[in-house]
């Protein structure tokens, strides 16, 4: 024991020798909330003391951290941002009740009449696969550039993760179920209220959650590629007069918005999470 | 009771077969369906709009024409080559990156403030920033899909790796696994499926981001020629192009998912 600790070695109340990595993997497993933060808090300093280096160094194309939100502020105090997102949360907005409902429907439907499903389930997969920014020239030809082709856009591109879901999970409900509810003579009704929806829900809560991000980028797309508007158009204001600060602010701002947004599928999904337990269990 | 087990599971067997039960009704119903749809999409363009709007027929006859031009291959061979370039460096270093952090708790919250978060963010908000720092060039389009690729791989690979079950590690260590035999020899292979589905997500975005670039930035490249041949009233070859992006689309995905089958054939899903 003396040998050990002369060595150097700190000694365990059971008297064996710790080595320098059983202490290292002792401390942090012990102070595993303290580092966490500390590396949280380090990565954003870094990142903040990074951005503003390099924004005074590089001048025009870069600008610092301080500046950037200084410019978020005065566009948010007079600028064309906050119109800008009106007209963008419409879209999303829009989009996103159109996905819950055509998706839930669509799934369903899917899930419960096989030859639809054989039927549409090879183009629906494949127009799913489709990169749908490709299809942008073709909807404004037929369509028009006005507020409709542009929810065409934004739903083709975040629908399928609802209505995908949809479909698995309805098709996923076990037959015991069914056969109990028919031999405790259900109507069809009874059948959709006590065992399809509360199966269902689950799945639909997870595209749901998939949609609330995807329909982001579908309303970006849209106001991207089909005459620019709200949000989007905002951006590329600043990209065709350089100005970097301009930019630098409406993407943060964007980031800041999906930020929250996915906190809410978040949320969704942890909801989600504890109420498919209280459901099995 | 098979009143409604029928209803939402398997169907019985097709009722009316022909041949040697080949043709099923099953099989049939999308031919069926697709005629229809093509149909209705030829007879609509005819009856209510313009000449150049494309309908099935222009798009078939306007193939040769599209396919013979020296610039539809050049088009073809700088997107699909940008796309396959940036999943093969995002990949890389996305892995990389990924059991790096699956393995070392610190690492993952240190980058995660960067990684995960950019994770989630819509990526084509990111798209006008890099043209502004890159340039208005196909460099842009490659930072782009290799950012596409890179982050879904990473946080997937991170997760995979993280997620091994304690038997291997306890396996390792009974037969001295060194830190990197962890890493490459346990982690890595566990963490395959996680690591394909990162890949598969990576492609899908980055085709769209791609596309993105280049029709922001006038890369040339296919998606540009979509929206350019429809600018120039030439719907049909527009749609040629959107085909070949579908078709590169559709077989990249099913590419994926054998490339899964085969090299992490224990996972079923």
């Amino acid at each position: 024991m003396t040998a050990a600790s002369a060595r150097g070695l700190k000694m365990t109340t059971a008297g064996r020798a710790e080595s320098f990595e059983g202490r290292l993997a002792r401390f942090r497993i012990v102070n595993a909330w303290w580092i966490r933060l500390a590396c949280y808090a380090l990565s954003i300093l870094l990142l903040l003391g990074v951005w503003q280096a390099l924004g005074n160094s590089f001048g025009v194309l870069f600008v610092p951290f301080t500046t950037t939100m200084g410019r978020l502020w005065e566009m948010l105090q007079s600028g064309p941002l906050l119109p800008g997102l009106a007209v963008s949360g419409k879209l999303y907005g829009v989009t996103l009740a159109i996905n819950i409902v055509v998706g839930v429907t669509v799934g369903l439907l899917l899930a419960r009449i096989k030859l639809i499903a054989a039927a549409f389930e090879p183009y629906i997969y494949t127009l799913y696969a489709t990169p749908t920014i490709s299809l942008v020239p073709f909807v404004s030809v037929m369509f028009g550039f006005d507020f409709g082709s542009r929810v065409l856009v934004s739903v083709l591109i975040s629908i399928f993760p609802i209505l995908i879901g949809v479909t698995e999970g309805a098709r996923s409900i076990p037959r015991q179920h069914l056969d109990v509810a028919a031999i405790f003579g259900s109507t069809e009704g009874q059948l959709w209220r006590d065992v399809i929806v509360p199966y269902v829900t689950p799945y639909a809560m997870s595209g749901i959650k998939q949609s609330i991000a995807l329909s982001m980028v579908g309303t970006l797309v849209a106001e991207f590629f089909l005459n620019p508007d709200g949000v989007a158009a905002v951006l590329l204001q600043g990209t065709t007069v350089v100005d970097s600060g301009w930019v630098l602010a409406v993407t943060i701002f964007i980031s800041a918005i999906a930020v929250v947004l996915v906190g809410v599928g978040e949320l969704i999904e942890r909801y989600l999470v504890r109420w498919r337990h209280t459901a099995v269990g | 009771m098979a009143t409604y087990s029928s209803r939402i599971e398997a169907a019985p067997a097709a009722r009316w077969t022909w041949g040697s039960g080949l043709i099923t009704r099953e099989r049939l119903a999308p031919v069926v369906a697709g005629a229809v749809l093509v149909v209705i999409w030829e007879a609509w363009v005819r009856t209510h709009l313009p000449e150049f709007v494309a309908r099935p027929s222009g798009i078939v006859m306007a193939i040769p024409s599209t396919i013979a031009a020296g610039e539809f291959w050049s088009d073809v061979a700088a997107t699909l080559g940008a796309i396959m370039e940036g999943v093969v460096i995002g990949s890389v270093a996305g892995i990389l990156i990924g059991v790096a952090m699956g393995r070392v708790r610190e690492l993952d919250w240190f980058l995660s403030t960067y990684i995960r978060a950019l994770y989630a963010l819509p990526l084509i908000a990111l798209v006008p920033i890099v043209i502004l720092w890159v340039g208005y060039q196909p460099a842009a389009r490659l930072v782009i899909v290799v950012i596409s690729v890179f982050l879904p791989v990473a946080v997937t690979t991170a997760d995979g790796t993280r997620a091994i079950s304690k038997d291997y590690l306890d396996v390792g260590k009974i037969f001295g696994a060194r830190t990197h035999n962890v890493w490459f020899g346990i982690a890595l292979p566990s963490a395959t499926p996680y690591i394909v589905a990162g890949i598969e997500l990576g492609f899908a975005r980055g085709i769209t981001n791609a596309i993105a670039v280049e029709i922001l930035a006038s890369v040339n490249g296919m998606g540009m020629s979509v929206f350019t041949k429809s600018n120039e009233l030439n719907e049909n070859a527009s749609l040629v192009y959107v085909l070949c992006l579908a078709i590169f689309a559709v077989s990249i995905r099913s590419l994926m998912i054998r490339f899964r089958h085969w090299l992490a054939p224990w996972y079923v899903r």
